[in-house]
């Protein structure tokens, strides 16, 4: 059995605490878009620790960069994507290099690796998800304002301005997925996401 | 309580039950979300610019899982290879793969892959670096080393290309002219005769052009030739104009057999006189388009029909309509195979096959003379079983000190009797290049892991070409999984190098192979445009199309020794060692997917069997699942009994592949190998070990259990589901209406 500190009891009680208070707090933040009948669904994400505490809040909220300009694969490819190293290091070659972050990240590139990093966001492997056609329908094909996309992004991804590294928000289970296919008119076929 | 739950009420229950349970679980997070943070996610460091994560690669390469040399497509993901298709540019496979070939990936992901180089200390092997195995080597057969050429040896199976050419230098380095090549699923003895009385081993073969083929037991769309791109052919045939008629003639239905319009078992072994049977009736009846000399008539005419049907068990009104087929829908195209190749006569009876072709005239029509490769070091060197038995000899004669093996497994091909395992045990330094633990890799003194097919660099030249003379270029679909594997290629490199300077100016076997194809003479490929486009339209094609060199077919008659093969009181059956597309001759029952498609007659899995006709299976008083042993002059097995109509009532089928002592674990310990039990008997005239003679008794041993096979009824009980109707409603109705 696995042993609970009382530092962690307390920290996960609070943790429990704050989900609870959740949806009515930060996630009405984030605007819905309108032509979007929200998925409905909240998951209790555990802390994952990730070789470098990438802080997705700086990069979103405090420097407004597009989601898509990182995961560039959404609208390409079934996954999102992890951005390239070299991407990261287009910029931080020469932005803020005194961060400690940033020193560990130079690191990994000057020794020629990726960080590895843990995975948070998954659905299991018969499940077939494409980011590239979610994408396409909620934002290209509804012209939804690319700048805005993040509005898309946090409906099955939750908050992410708010977080540091990235948790899960959203229990991205069948039933999830089923109501909110049922809801706008996605395929309803077990094969459309069973093959 | 027990509830009795037939198929019926099962799917009610699915119906009602499922719908509910199903949504109910929709929510569950136990089952369908995953743990977070469990995973790695690793991204590139700094991607080429057509990556994308989750969209696929293709690249083209060629397939190693048999000697066909067909053109692959494989899909890479991620740096993973995941999935095979045929290359539609190659002229062997037209874009279509076998199971063979889509199975080829569980051959690269095998988890019994060997890792590590292995050297045998005080009796076992044990993993060493590759710097020992390098050191071992040098020690053995490098320049201060005392090997004696005369007593060094290689078997491999077929190989082609570079690597043939590496092969032969290295042996002819060190002064040895001891390259055995052996594969068990062949056909030797029709390229024997092709080449004594055509002029050419492997000549092509038109099958759309013929309205008829007539096959003695050629599994043409399983092991015989180029069997994917002989199914292509077979649709062309079957889909032309004209519907074209099969006829096969064979002892044990193959999946060609089991596809033709009419299959006729003749006693086995006497395949040739049916054939010279059907040659007499045509020729006396005038229906001959090319005549033959006077003396091949009279020779032919021994062969009346009743004598013939005697002989061969099959009726005379069936003979007569076999000739008349022949004669009212030429051309035709005639073909013998494994079970009539491989008897103590099989050459006179392909002999006597060959001749129907000559006489009905299809030679120069559907045998036409191929395009052989102009480089003849890179020719493919062909195997059989006869190299088998010189193998064997030169093992218990004690006149090898050193041995190779690549590429073929002997130990598990070959007959108890000729004691390859003791044979082997008077060589002093086996080394064995190999991807799996096998039953010869085990008996090595030193064991190379070598790189899967899609993680190396190769070129190979089918034997069979049809479109000009092509080479198919193999390369890495991915990096190596293992580190401690090597190309084959490089460790020959490396051998090349212990002793000589021809191959010291190439750092690996990717630059020999690149430099070779960069620089090849005018005589055997047309340049057109820079090496740089050049190399590219390699590597995207996957094909070089060279010149070939075209030689006249050069019809001749051969001396014809015919002689059926004689009975035997003491063991009345015939063996019939079946290989089958997918399980080849055993190399492939390591892989999941190959053991679990059903077998294409008997559509039994992961096991053996033995296929009895239902009349041999009444006397016995056996039935499916009953076992029975099966006892040769040299020994025997025990299978379960598969009873079927598509076989000769005195014959029994135990397909070969299963009964591994060794090769990992999805082949070890599994079923049995019939090869074991076979008689040391050569066909008379190419020295190739007669597979399919052996005669043996078989009895019912009074046990059974449940055979473990797809579909369990072998007939529709009425239900209609594949409506048919007889040929005679059927002229009746539709032809003339």
């Amino acid at each position: 059995m696995k042993i609970v500190t009382l530092k962690q009891l307390v920290s996960m009680s609070l943790f429990a605490l704050a989900v609870a208070l959740l949806p009515a707090t930060s996630f009405a933040e984030l605007p819905v878009p309108s032509h979007v009948i929200p998925p409905v669904g909240e998951h209790a994400g555990e802390d994952v620790p990730q070789p470098i505490e990438f802080p997705h809040d700086r990069h979103v909220k405090d420097m407004k960069i597009n989601c898509m300009y990182c995961h560039t694969y959404a609208r390409r490819s079934k996954v999102a994507g992890i951005p390239p190293t070299s991407k990261c290091m287009g910029c931080h070659k020469v932005i803020a290099t005194d961060k400690p972050r940033i020193q560990a990240l130079t690191k990994y590139w000057e020794k020629g690796e990726s960080p590895r990093w843990k995975k948070v966001h998954d659905v299991p492997d018969y499940v077939h998800f494409t980011h590239e056609k979610h994408i396409r329908k909620f934002v290209f094909d509804a012209d939804f304002p690319v700048e805005d996309v993040q509005q898309v992004c946090g409906l099955c991804h939750g908050e992410v301005r708010e977080m540091t590294v990235a948790e899960k928000t959203k229990p991205l289970n069948m039933g999830f997925c089923q109501r909110c296919h049922e809801a706008n008119g996605g395929p309803a076929d077990c094969w459309s996401c069973h093959k | 309580m027990s509830v009795k739950v037939n198929r019926r009420k099962f799917l009610k229950m699915l119906g009602w039950g499922g719908a509910g349970t199903a949504l109910a679980g929709c929510d569950m997070p136990t089952t369908v979300t995953l743990e977070e943070g469990k995973e790695e996610v690793v991204s590139y460091l700094m991607p080429e610019e057509y990556v994308i994560p989750g969209i696929g690669v293709w690249y083209a390469s060629t397939c190693t899982q048999c000697e066909a040399a067909c053109g692959l497509h494989g899909r890479v993901r991620e740096g993973r290879v995941l999935k095979l298709e045929g290359s539609p540019d190659s002229p062997v496979n037209h874009g279509n793969t076998c199971m063979m070939g889509q199975s080829g990936l569980q051959s690269h992901y095998n988890p019994d892959r060997i890792t590590m180089p292995m050297m045998r200390k005080s009796g076992t092997l044990q993993a060493v670096s590759w710097d020992d195995a390098m050191a071992e080597l040098s020690k053995r057969i490098g320049p201060s080393s005392s090997v004696d050429g005369n007593r060094v040896g290689m078997v491999t199976g077929t190989v082609s290309g570079h690597q043939a050419v590496l092969v032969n230098d290295l042996l002819g380095q060190l002064g040895s002219k001891n390259h055995y090549v052996h594969e068990l699923v062949n056909s030797s003895v029709w390229r024997m005769v092709s080449r004594d009385m055509l002029g050419d081993e492997t000549p092509k073969l038109n099958f759309d052009k013929a309205r008829v083929v007539l096959s003695f037991g050629a599994d043409f769309m399983g092991t015989w030739g180029s069997p994917v791109h002989n199914m292509g052919e077979y649709a062309k045939f079957r889909k032309g104009d004209e519907r074209g008629t099969l006829v096969q003639i064979e002892p044990k239905m193959t999946m060609t057999g089991a596809n033709a319009d009419l299959w006729l078992p003749a006693n086995p072994g006497t395949e040739g006189a049916l054939a010279l049977g059907i040659a007499n009736f045509i020729i006396s009846r005038g229906w001959n388009l090319v005549d033959v000399p006077s003396r091949v008539r009279e020779t032919l005419k021994q062969y009346d029909l009743d004598t013939v049907e005697k002989v061969t068990g099959i009726n005379v009104e069936k003979i007569k309509r076999i000739a008349a087929l022949l004669s009212e829908r030429s051309p035709s195209l005639i073909l013998a195979g494994a079970s009539v190749e491989n008897h103590e006569n099989g050459y006179d009876s392909v002999a006597a096959i060959m001749l129907l072709n000559l006489i009905m005239g299809n030679v120069g029509n559907t045998i036409e003379a191929s395009a052989k490769f102009a480089e003849s070091s890179m020719q493919p060197k062909q195997g059989g079983t006869k190299d088998l038995l010189l193998l064997a000899k030169a093992l218990n004669g004690k006149k090898l000190d050193v041995l190779f093996t690549y590429n073929t497994n002997p130990v598990f091909t070959a007959p108890d009797v000729l004691q390859l395992q003791t044979g082997l045990a008077n060589v002093g330094f086996k080394v064995a290049f190999s991807m799996f633990p096998d039953e010869t890799t085990l008996s090595a003194d030193l064991v190379l892991p070598i790189h899967s097919g899609m993680e190396e660099w190769g070129t190979h030249v089918p034997a069979y070409q049809s479109e000009g003379a092509i080479m198919s270029f193999q390369q890495p679909l991915m990096e190596p999984i293992n580190k401690d594997t090597r190309g084959f290629g490089d460790i020959m490199l490396s051998l090349l190098k212990l002793r000589g300077k021809d191959y010291a100016k190439f750092e690996d076997y990717y630059s020999f192979v690149q430099t070779s194809l960069l620089n090849m003479p005018s005589s055997i490929v047309t340049s057109t445009g820079s090496k740089e486009e050049t190399w590219n339209s390699i590597l995207q094609t996957g094909i070089i199309k060279t010149k070939g060199v075209t030689k006249p077919l050069k019809p001749k008659l051969v001396d014809m020794r015919y002689k059926p093969s004689a009975g035997n009181s003491e063991y009345p059956m015939h063996l019939v060692p079946t290989a089958k597309l997918g399980m080849w001759d055993g190399r492939h029952a390591n892989l999941p997917w190959i053991q679990e498609a059903p077998d294409q007659i008997a559509k039994v899995v992961w096991g053996s069997w033995a296929e009895l006709h239902p009349k041999k299976a009444a006397e016995l008083g056996v039935k499916n699942g009953d076992y029975v042993r099966v006892t040769s002059a040299s020994g025997s097995v025990e299978a379960q009994v598969y009873v079927h109509k598509g076989i000769h009532p005195d014959a029994i089928a135990v397909p070969v592949g299963q009964g591994h002592e060794e090769y990992g674990r999805y082949a070890k310990g599994r079923g049995v190998n019939p090869l074991k039990i076979l008689n040391p008997l050569m066909e008379k005239r190419t020295g190739e070990l007669a597979t399919y003679a052996t005669r043996v008794k078989v009895t019912n041993v009074h046990k059974t259990s449940k055979l473990v096979k797809m579909g369990s009824s072998e007939v529709q009980a009425g239900r209609k589901i594949v409506r048919t109707v007889s040929s005679s409603v059927y002229r009746r109705t539709e032809r003339e209406g």
